[in-house]
């Protein structure tokens, strides 16, 4: 009875949920993306003053060279070198590991033919066992710190779950750990459900970040941006 | 530290609803956007200033006073808005140099529900332009 209600919710996670969470993923991110787009008006070109030089003022290669030292220290690089370091290479891994996993391009073949790029197994592994040290380093980090447990809710960790459930399942899964039948389930369900919850909730910051840093015009920004908030 | 110029009046649910209404996708879209990082809160001079006390990091100004406002669609007490008074005004100077990951424009958010808390009559005074909150009591 257990095997076969592992089997059915299986074939539903492999199949029609796997596609309704794609779909849903999809036009979830351009809902996003429009949403965003429609809150902001392409930036108005102002003109200064004849006696206001319009340009930014020369400066000398050291001033250049203590300006760029001064932004450095008012970065969250200098402010946070651990919390910087941990952040990207978690945002890295979580991306490289999904897309690049040689049992998800086997899964791609099998269904349509074609082989995306793979990286060997066990960096996979390694790949997979960094973004769960990460996560748990931000576990920890929301636990312990007061400044994060105050702005933290059960929603934070339920997101947190809901991202590193796929990754823990996937280690397990290829480990064989447990039964594989059931973990591997499991693996698909939660996948699911992260794509699914990705552009609704907090997780959608992946969609927002990219828009809002280069988009929107802003004195912390890297691009100097063509759009600004609607007022 | 709060001016409250008609206290026993009830709140304008209406007019606070309206308000929320006129800016609720991208308000909303900024408080969704916060992933609780707590990175903005050494931008802050104030969460410098008074021992890195979490209640003057910008991320729990917002939260708990617009962020309460839209979860509860401005079904919040007076006492309440008061508290919310207490960390737009007090714990905040709106200097606008705080700084998020994410791009979230917090002072637009700060500056909206002072915008609300005005239309309930409720306002708060900065304490760092007349001293300490504690000699202004006493005085």
């Amino acid at each position: 009875m257990y095997d076969q209600i592992v089997m059915a919710a299986y074939t539903f996670a492999r199949g029609p949920m796997l596609w309704a969470a794609a779909l849903i993923l999809c036009v979830g991110v351009i809902y996003r993306i429009r949403e965003l787009y429609l809150l902001t008006v392409r930036k108005e070109k102002r003109s200064l003053p004849a006696t206001v030089s319009a340009t930014t003022p020369t400066l000398t290669p050291e001033e250049r060279t203590l300006d760029r030292l001064a932004r450095i220290q008012q970065s969250a690089f200098a402010v946070h070198p651990v919390m910087f370091f941990v952040s990207i290479l978690f945002h890295a891994c979580l991306f490289a590991a999904p897309l690049l996993a040689l049992g998800h391009s086997l899964e791609i073949y099998r269904a349509w033919g074609i082989t995306p790029p793979s990286l060997p197994e066990p960096l996979i592994d390694i790949l997979t066992t960094i973004v769960l040290v990460c996560g748990l380093f931000f576990l920890i980090r929301r636990l312990v710190l007061p400044r994060v447990q105050a702005i933290s809710g059960m929603a934070d960790y339920v997101l947190l779950a809901c991202v590193m459930t796929p990754f823990l399942t996937g280690f397990c899964a290829y480990h064989q750990w447990f039964d594989y039948t059931t973990v591997i389930t499991l693996h698909l369900l939660a996948g699911n459900v992260l794509l699914i919850t990705l552009p609704f909730t907090k997780i959608g910051h992946m969609v927002f970040f990219f828009f809002v840093r280069l988009c929107i015009s802003s004195e912390f920004g890297p691009a100097r941006g063509s759009r600004d908030w609607k007022a | 530290m709060i001016s409250d110029t008609s206290p026993t009046e009830q709140l304008n649910i209406t007019a606070m609803r309206e308000t929320l209404q006129q800016h609720k996708k991208r308000m909303s879209l900024n408080l969704k956007a916060c992933a609780g990082c707590s990175l903005c809160a050494e931008s802050c001079f104030l969460f410098e200033l008074n021992d890195h006390d979490p209640r003057y990091m910008p991320s729990y100004k917002v939260l708990n006073s617009l962020g309460t406002l839209y979860r509860k669609r401005g079904r919040v007490t007076r006492e309440q808005l008061r508290d919310m008074a207490n960390l737009v005004w007090r714990n905040c100077v709106l200097c606008g140099r705080c700084y998020c990951p994410f791009g979230i424009d917090i002072p637009a958010m700060i500056a909206l529900t002072r915008q609300i808390l005005r239309e309930q009559n409720i306002t708060g005074v900065y304490p760092h332009s007349l001293g300490e909150p504690e000699e202004e009591e006493t005085n």
